[in-house]
């Protein structure tokens, strides 16, 4: 017996192609298991919900948004005819509810005007912003 | 769900040999990598294939799963003593004895080792997309298959 064949016989595993093909033929084998297969449907059929109501949510979020601007347009240019129609010092002659308002200090017009837009801005944000995290 | 039919037994394999037997661990990570993958599909572009997309997170959740072993153990992560693992049903006796040595064996080469070993032998995935799949280059995975390759030699005959 050579050194060689001692050698040999002390590792079966010798060169490259022998450890490829080893390695080749011993794929490791995984259970049939249908149940596998069972609980990744059931995990995304519950991704699939959560997408939805997620989905859900982001599209009331648009559609509020869209009213708050909306409304914050009409409101905004309502007044702004209102105010263009009738300019302060015509309005004591326009009946009594713009003559109540021709009383009103000339501050509060500015306050209102800033407000207005601000309270649409917020309202649209907090509408449209996402709400609880519900995938970590 | 016809993808994930024909993909989830060469994922699982993958990680059967990355988790060195230990089926449970790789089932879990299994799901858990096809509920990401799922999560994800909208970002899928077709730029590659499927399979190896799928690789790829199943990779990726392996690597945080093993992360946070490390993490709450404070140390090496000891997998389970291979011998005490479930192996595969239909192997005989013999057969099964292979599969502890393969394990063992598997174990003790380091993670980016056995990943290029189990995808190129156990998946006969390209070279090019083993690249893709562990995010290195063409290069490193010839080196790591060569290493790994010297490493299992050395421990399969010990």
């Amino acid at each position: 017996m050579t050194a060689s064949d001692k050698d040999k016989k002390k590792s079966p595993i010798m060169d490259d192609r022998e450890i490829e093909q080893y390695l080749r033929g011993i794929k490791p084998q995984v259970k049939d298991d249908p149940l596998f297969l069972l609980e990744a449907s059931n995990r995304m059929m519950a991704v699939e919900g959560i997408k939805g109501e997620v989905d859900r949510q982001r599209r009331s979020g648009q559609v509020a948004l869209v009213i708050a601007l909306v409304v914050g347009l009409l409101v905004g240019g309502t007044i702004s005819a209102i105010i263009l129609l009738y300019p302060q010092g015509t309005i004591s002659l326009q009946g009594k509810v713009l003559a109540d308002m021709s009383q009103i200090p000339q501050w509060w017009k500015y306050l209102f005007f800033a407000l207005t837009p601000i309270f649409a801005i917020i309202l649209g944000l907090v509408l449209s912003s996402p709400g609880k995290k519900v995938i970590g | 769900m016809e993808n994930v039919r024909v993909e989830q037994e060469p994922l699982r394999r993958f990680l059967l040999a990355l988790c060195c037997g230990d089926a449970s661990w790789a089932d879990d990570l299994a799901q858990d990598a096809l509920l990401r993958a799922y999560v994800a599909s909208g970002s899928f572009l077709g730029l590659s294939k499927f399979r190896t997309w799928l690789f790829r997170i199943a990779y990726n959740c392996y690597v945080d799963d093993l992360r946070k072993r490390k993490g709450k153990g404070g140390q090496e992560v000891g997998l389970e003593d291979p011998s005490a693992r479930t192996l595969p049903s239909s192997s005989e006796a013999d057969g099964s004895f292979r599969y502890q040595q393969l394990y063992m064996a598997l174990e003790k080469l380091p993670e980016k080792e056995r990943a290029c070993i189990s995808m190129h032998y156990f998946e006969d995935l390209p070279l090019r997309d083993i690249a893709s799949v562990l995010q290195m280059p063409l290069g490193t995975v010839k080196y790591n298959l060569s290493v790994g390759r010297t490493h299992l030699k050395e421990y399969l005959t010990l």
